[in-house]
């Protein structure tokens, strides 16, 4: 269905099912039975734009925002996860032991149930990043999460009972399972984590009501196993031709070979289509894997139900820096040159944001949106990255002041989208890195690195930025500094503002025009979690954000790291020496709501 | 002229007393074993997990407070530095870096969660622990996980300066952990940069 | 130089105690090692001819003053000032002589080295060899990376055709010297050396690391098996597939003791998950003639040997001794025995 007036569909592309208009939105956005302001999947809707349609919480109010209540997970590890709303209850996930907790919304969040799915405690040893979870996700009166072992559970959201689980990977294998399911037409779609330990990447879909696995498709090998079939007709020339995940490799290094799927994955109910990031190929000594190293570090666009492939489009050919390309894909329909056009914005590892048509795979701009001296751009000609070859890694070699580093410009924190202003809300990094190739084995179940690195501040001595983007006009509209990288996600809402927060602690409110910082609020620990907006059974607006630093920039704080050794956690110590001296561990829901 | 052939004649008996004394200490070199005697390598070593005992404690050392009389491995610089290179080729360096940590804990600081004593970390790197490290038992012949313990204990400082090797990476921009004082003070725990140079 | 006075020569040098054989530059296999051989016998001609010279002046001068000093005796007049003369003529003349010998050898190797030396032709086959202690590592590059291929002390080459070398050293400095086919490269590390050689007949080439590198530097040989081309291009395309499936429950066996045991924490075997690279590719370990970087034959006695006690045979080298209960043993040697 067209809405005749472009302003309109945009605005209304975005909205939540059920917001507050009776036309249906050309992306319909969450599943159906998700109540007004309830916020279900992690990313809000299924394109992904973290952007609530409440409009309670203003810019002009939200300087009186307070502390509404608060709940302790008892974890003290990175809190990645965003709370999920739904059916009157938020329901909370935790890092290892991966504790699902429903709080009651109708009593001020008191404890309703609990569900512990008990993952192996090995399991910590394989998890390359800290022992993370980036939360549930609900349908249809199930709760789905991932654990760390490698389990996909549903819980029945009522009674907190185990409805099904299952075992999807091998923590033997180096596997673990980390990212927030996403839920499409009754498929629950998961994927693997592990690209640091010589995994080798897929994304599977289970049936939701009885968790049998429907299709599984791998991001390396065959096109049998790829799922590539007579449908997949990528934009590039690049990325066509018969098992390229195979001839693509040194010989059986695709078993290896990563592009693990630990980030977001899109859906297009007008297309029928999901997106879905595949991470860096392994291990990251690119020597050690001549050629292309399809389908890693690359972007899938494949049907649902049969999981085939429909276009592919690699961010980084034969990835150099660990580009992992795992990041959220933003869809919206925007008008370009006097047309309008089905959209993907991804704000990615190599520095650019890619606005690219999501029907064909085509990209239609990259412009770098932090510093970059690793690449030269992009051809949109051949699609590929331009690499500049002064900061290509060599073995034995220290190659000094690449730009980003490993965690790439922007890691899997999510950015939003809001369709009033127009502007992509972008938490990111500003590091650079030193890095030195080295020999590796692959020996199943340890790590597959193969780089000794350094990671400092980018250019400014400041190590995070909080940009608003404009992908139209292929520029950033303004920026807020931080101090250390921002490893928040982010919400947009219609009440013109924008939270994220920052790592030492700060949650913040800033206007979604200007970039003011409208209030800000210290909490018990650092904040790598994403924020959501709901709508309670009181009627009122709440805002909710997990604090507890960690994850791999906050390992230094939540895994007692010594900084004296530059490479610890892959490199990202070196930059974040001075965090202990900032915040400790934590772990704690916080929920704040206007007076 | 006299003068002169009288100096060189002191330089030149200098020089031969200078060689005779110091000479031969050049020759001493490390004792290279590439042979392992198989029973005493492959001994399981005693080790107790806490200090706590029924009863009284028994007498002797106490394994977990590190024993008086280090083990010849963290003594010889060949051992060490053979240990030191399978770090890296097991890829330990892939959890613990260079001793800083990461999917693991760190090794150069003072914690030690299952034990300092070379048995102990034997005993981690053979059987594992429970929360992610694994079991390298049937992997790693036990000469060769001698050295590995050994090489973890010098990144902490705990194996004589002269037999330490430096520090593996190029990326450092700070000085070696050899460097750092080999017995960390005692009393407690003690931040970083108590115990780095300043 | 036409055969027969070559040949002449080689027998000459036999005599002087030179040997033909696999490891030897006088019998050189290729046209680098021709040119290096024809300036070494130019060489040798020269300098021989100066010796000789300069023995038969001694002697003559010796001869001479004995005649002189009788000739003086019977006159008693002495003429100083002439003698004196000719004297710094003859210096002068040989000193004369001598530089512009070494000057005409200069410019003759250097100009032999710029053929020797030239740049590799872009389209040639490439290897990369990388010196370990001590072992060398063999990579055959493809433009197409599923083609690669990776084997360690034995190289593979195509009769008649250039091949590229690409040399560098992860550790120590060490050096590639195939006598018959070429000079001496070094590796060195954090560099990569590029050049090629070329065998103009089969044979199989006996290579030694030439620039001292540890302990077991004396035990870092290589073999360059020169074949045709064909022989060569199906070699290759053995070498490209992964280990064959092993036929019979007990080569199974194995394998599984391969692949979980130590052995995978340092070899790999192409079609298994044992993947490491800090020991030789072991995918078609049955195919090469020796082990220990040329140290043993490859039989299933030495096989055995070695790997339950390496130290013995190369004291010092990077691999350790492993315990296994016989049966298992020989299990993992039938297992091996498989990997053409």
């Amino acid at each position: 269905m067209r809405i005749g007036l472009l302003v309109a569909a945009a605005l209304l592309l975005a909205m939540p099912a059920g917001a507050q208009t009776a036309t249906p939105a050309p992306n319909s956005v969450a599943p159906a039975n998700a109540a007004e302001g309830d916020w279900v999947l992690a990313p809000k809707d299924y394109a992904n734009t973290r952007f609530s349609a409440l409009d309670q919480i203003t810019r002009d109010n939200v300087k009186d925002l307070k502390l509404a209540w608060s709940f302790s997970t008892g974890v003290n590890r990175g809190q990645e996860a965003a709370p999920i709303v739904a059916e009157q209850t938020m329901f909370v996930v935790t890092p290892y032991p991966n504790i699902l907790y429903a709080l009651d919304l109708t009593q001020g969040g008191a404890l309703k149930w609990k569900y512990e799915p008990r993952p192996a405690p090995a399991a910590q040893g394989v998890a390359c990043c800290d022992v993370v979870n980036r939360g549930a996700a609900y349908d249809q009166g199930r709760v789905f999460i991932n654990t760390l072992d490698n389990h996909t559970v549903a819980v029945d959201a009522k009674t907190g009972k185990e409805i099904w689980k299952v075992k999807l990977g091998d923590i033997n294998q180096g596997e673990t399972m980390t990212m927030a399911p996403m839920v499409v037409n009754g498929l629950v779609l998961v994927g693997n984590s592990g690209g640091e330990m010589g995994v080798r990447g897929w994304i599977q879909a289970l049936d939701a009501a009885t968790g049998t696995v429907k299709w599984k498709a791998y991001n390396t090998g065959p096109d049998s196993e790829v799922l590539i079939g007579p449908e997949f007709t990528p934009f590039y020339e690049q990325d066509r031709g018969k098992d390229l995940g195979v001839t693509t490799w040194p010989p059986e290094a695709w078993k290896i070979g990563g592009g693990t799927v630990w980030g977001w994955i899109s859906y297009d109910p007008a297309l029928d289509l999901i997106y879905h990031g595949t991470a860096n190929p392994g291990p990251w000594n690119p020597e050690q894997r001549p050629g292309d190293n399809k389908w890693t570090a690359g972007i899938f666009a494949r049907d649902p139900q049969t999981g085939q492939a429909r276009w592919f489009y690699q961010w980084a050919p034969h990835d150099l820096h660990d580009y992992d390309g795992i990041n959220e894909n933003v869809l919206v329909d925007l008008e370009i040159d006097g047309q309008m056009r089905k959209l993907l914005l991804r704000p990615e590892r190599t520095g650019y944001v890619y606005v690219m048509d999501r029907i064909t795979g085509e990209v239609l701009s990259a412009t770098p949106f932090a510093a970059v001296n690793s690449s030269k751009g992009v051809d949109l000609k051949t699609g590929r990255l331009i690499e500049n070859e002064e900061k290509h890694p060599v073995l034995g070699k220290v190659i000094r002041d690449i730009c980003p580093a490993a965690p790439g410009a922007k890691d899997w924190n999510p950015s939003a989208w809001s369709p009033l202003t127009k502007l992509l809300y972008i938490p990111h990094n500003n590091l650079c890195m030193d890095w030195e190739s080295v020999e590796t084995s692959y020996i199943a179940g340890t790590p597959y690195v193969g780089a000794n690195v350094k990671m400092y501040f980018g250019p400014g001595g400041h190590g995070g930025e909080f940009t608003a983007w404009d992908p139209i006009a292929k520029k950033e509209r303004w920026t807020i500094r931080e101090r250390f990288p921002v490893w928040s996600g982010t919400v947009a809402t219609a009440g013109g503002v924008v939270f994220y927060g920052t790592m030492e602690g700060w949650f913040k409110a800033v206007d979604a025009e200007s970039g003011q910082v409208l209030w800000q609020q210290r909490l018990g620990s650092g904040i790598i979690g994403q924020p959501v907006t709901y709508l309670a059974p009181d009627g009122k607006q709440y805002v909710a954000i997990l604090s507890g630093v960690g994850g791999w920039a906050g390992a230094i704080v939540a895994a007692d790291l010594d900084a004296r050794d530059a490479t610890a956690a892959l490199g990202f110590v070196n930059a974040m020496s001075e965090l202990p001296n900032h915040t400790t561990k934590g772990g704690t829901l916080y929920v704040f709501a206007l007076p | 002229m006299r003068a002169g052939i009288f100096a060189a004649f002191v330089i030149l008996v200098g020089a031969a007393v200078l060689l005779l004394v110091f000479g031969p200490i050049t020759y001493v070199r490390e004792a290279r074993e590439f042979r392992p005697d198989p029973v005493a390598a492959t001994a399981p070593p005693e080790i107790r997990m806490t200090d706590l005992q029924p009863g009284l404690p028994l007498p002797g050392p106490n394994p977990n407070t590190g024993g008086e009389n280090p083990s010849w491995y963290e003594r010889n610089a060949v051992a060490l530095s053979e240990g030191q290179r399978l770090f890296s080729a097991m890829n330990c360096v892939g959890c613990h870096s260079h001793g800083g940590g990461g999917m693991g804990p760190p090794l150069m600081d003072d914690k030690w969660i299952y034990g300092s004593d070379i048995k102990n970390i034997y005993a981690t790197i053979v059987e594992g622990r429970p929360n992610g490290m694994p079991s390298f038992r049937g992997k790693i012949p036990p000469e060769q996980v001698w050295q590995i313990a050994a090489y973890v204990r010098s990144m902490a400082g705990l194996t004589p300066k002269q037999a330490s090797p430096s520090r593996p990476d190029h990326l450092q921009a700070k000085a070696p952990e050899a460097s750092y004082p080999e017995q960390p003070p005692a009393g407690g725990l003690i931040p970083p940069s108590a115990t780095a140079p300043q | 130089m036409s055969a027969k006075p070559r040949a002449a020569l080689a027998a000459l040098a036999l005599s002087l105690g030179g040997c033909e054989g696999p490891q030897n530059m006088l019998d050189s296999s290729g046209p680098q090692a021709d040119t290096i051989e024809g300036l070494w016998w130019v060489m040798l001609t020269v300098t021989s001819a100066v010796w000789f010279l300069v023995v038969a002046a001694m002697l003559v001068a010796i001869w001479r003053r004995r005649v002189r000093a009788e000739a003086l005796e019977l006159s008693g007049e002495p003429k100083p000032h002439r003698r004196e003369r000719s004297l710094g003529i003859a210096v002068a003349a040989s000193v004369g002589l001598t530089v512009a010998i070494l000057f005409a050898f200069t410019i003759y190797s250097f100009v032999l080295e710029r053929r020797v030396f030239a740049a590799p032709p872009k389209d040639a086959l490439e290897i990369q060899v990388t010196g370990h202690q001590w072992w060398w590592q063999v990579r055959y590059v493809h433009k197409d990376p599923s083609k690669i291929v990776e084997t360690a002390n034995e190289i593979h080459i195509p009769v008649g055709q250039k091949v590229t070398v690409r040399l560098s050293s992860p550790d120590v400095i060490h050096s590639f010297w195939v006598p018959n086919l070429h000079g001496k490269r070094d590796l060195i590390p954090g560099q990569e050396a590029i050049f090629w050689i070329e065998a103009d007949r089969p044979g199989s080439y006996r290579g030694q690391c030439a620039e001292f590198c540890g302990w077991q530097h004396a035990h870092m040989s290589f073999w360059v098996h020169a074949e045709e081309p064909e022989a060569f291009q199906a070699w290759l395309e053995q070498q490209r597939r992964p280990a064959p499936e092993p036929p019979d429950d007990l080569t199974r066996r194995g394998r599984d003791i391969f692949v979980t045991g130590p052995c995978a924490m340092c070899h790999a075997i192409s079609g298994t998950t044992a993947s490491a690279r800090f020991g030789p590719d072991l995918t078609h370990l049955a195919s090469r003639t020796t082990i220990a970087a040329g140290t043993l034959p490859n039989t299933r006695g030495h096989l055995a040997a070695w790997i339950a006690d390496p130290q013995s045979y190369k004291p010092g080298n990077r691999m350790p001794p492993t315990f296994l209960p016989p049966a298992d043993m020989q299990a993992l040697l039938a297992y091996l025995e498989t990997l053409r």
